[in-house]
């Protein structure tokens, strides 16, 4: 899935997102155009982004910064454990 | 039309110096858009390796201008227009991914920013290039990564030259320790999983020999060659018992490195009140 983001660094916040399949590159680099264009034109300095994700939920993860404020980002979270599988294949490898 | 190399470092150097107008912005997006076959090639070879990366089509305008006036890099050596990222459980999961990504890209740079980290980031980029179009692949671990968004939401909400060592004092201090801590936290959790890597190849030896043991005893092997083997079995079983003292140690390392990694984030959302 391909998500446009627009977003406003200064107030760490994200303006405008937009979802396309991934079938509809063309169409979504069309669109980031038309944003930049008219961010320009107005004299607006906000991030336009085009990423491409698994889902929403895994794009939240690697790229909390768009989606989350400092506070929540700072906030201590349980580690994840390695895969013991991925363990196993290096012990052995 | 294919941009040639001097049109678009022409453009790198209008960019620059600013102001933007509309035909660079465009010439910008049709040099980006040339990236996608690279960047699915990459995003595709990783997807069969069973990883799931999130990616980054292309760099923002914002962000290329950004480097272009920090660097003094030409716009056409610019590595990192199209990229993508995983975030690994730890640094063990890192190596792996290292290892497999080097043999399935073979021309690959890794640049390891793990030891000689870049303003505190830490993490292993991989670059990987496609029809001359490089692919920039982002490996961190969730420590690293979190460590990365702190820094790049402050460069965004606080200060913007956060990110690249600005910014005020307590914020670097914040950041470096933060930046230190996590490495010595990995460093640990590395020496962890060889430990209990050694440890369980003790215990394989250990069951071999204790089954060969049983085997002498029932062919009534000579006395001397029972001794041995039983001796063979004592300091496997010290070894064993050494291991598994020093992962235990490690194991508490592990919970105070975690708890001051916890401290010190806390420590900056205390300054946030």
């Amino acid at each position: 899935m391909i998500f446009l983001i627009e977003y406003n660094q200064s107030e760490g916040r994200i303006v405008t997102i937009r979802n396309f399949d991934d079938s509809q590159l063309r169409q979504a680099e069309d669109s980031r155009l038309e944003i930049e264009l008219a961010l320009n034109r107005k004299g607006i300095d906000h991030e336009v982004v085009l990423m491409d994700a698994a889902s929403e939920v895994d794009l939240r993860r690697t790229h909390r910064r768009y989606f989350e404020n400092l506070r929540q980002i700072l906030e201590p979270k349980p580690l994840r454990e390695s895969s013991p599988d991925k363990n196993r294949r290096l012990a052995s490898g | 039309m294919a941009i040639s190399k001097s049109q678009i470092d022409r453009l790198g150097e209008r960019l620059r110096h600013g102001p933007l107008n509309e035909s660079d912005l465009r010439l910008l997006d049709d040099y980006r858009r040339s990236f996608a076959e690279a960047y699915e090639a990459v995003v595709r070879t990783i997807r069969q390796l069973g990883e799931f990366p999130t990616g980054r089509l292309a760099k923002s305008t914002d962000s290329i201008v950004g480097k272009l006036r920090r660097e003094s890099l030409r716009l056409s050596q610019m590595q990192d227009i199209a990229g993508c990222r995983l975030v690994i459980a730890t640094v063990v999961d890192q190596e792996q991914l290292i290892a497999s990504f080097s043999t399935a890209f073979p021309g690959r740079v890794i640049i390891d920013r793990r030891d000689k980290p870049s303003y505190g980031y830490r993490a292993v980029h991989i670059i990987v290039e496609i029809s001359e179009k490089p692919v920039e692949i982002q490996l961190r671990t969730q420590l690293q990564h979190m460590w990365a968004e702190v820094s790049e939401k402050s460069s965004d909400v606080l200060d913007s030259t956060i990110k690249y060592g600005g910014g005020p004092a307590k914020w670097r201090d914040f950041l470096a320790q933060s930046s230190k801590s996590v490495m010595v936290h990995e460093d640990i959790e590395k020496l962890h999983f060889e430990e209990v890597t050694a440890t369980q190849l003790l215990i394989e030896s250990r069951e071999k020999a204790e089954k060969a043991a049983a085997e002498m005893i029932e062919h009534n092997a000579p006395e001397h060659e029972l001794q041995e083997m039983q001796q063979q079995l004592v300091d496997l079983r010290r070894q064993i018992e050494l291991r598994r003292r020093l992962t235990e140690e490690l194991q508490g390392d592990l919970v105070r490195s975690r708890k001051r990694n916890a401290d010190l984030l806390n420590w900056a959302i205390s300054t946030l009140n």
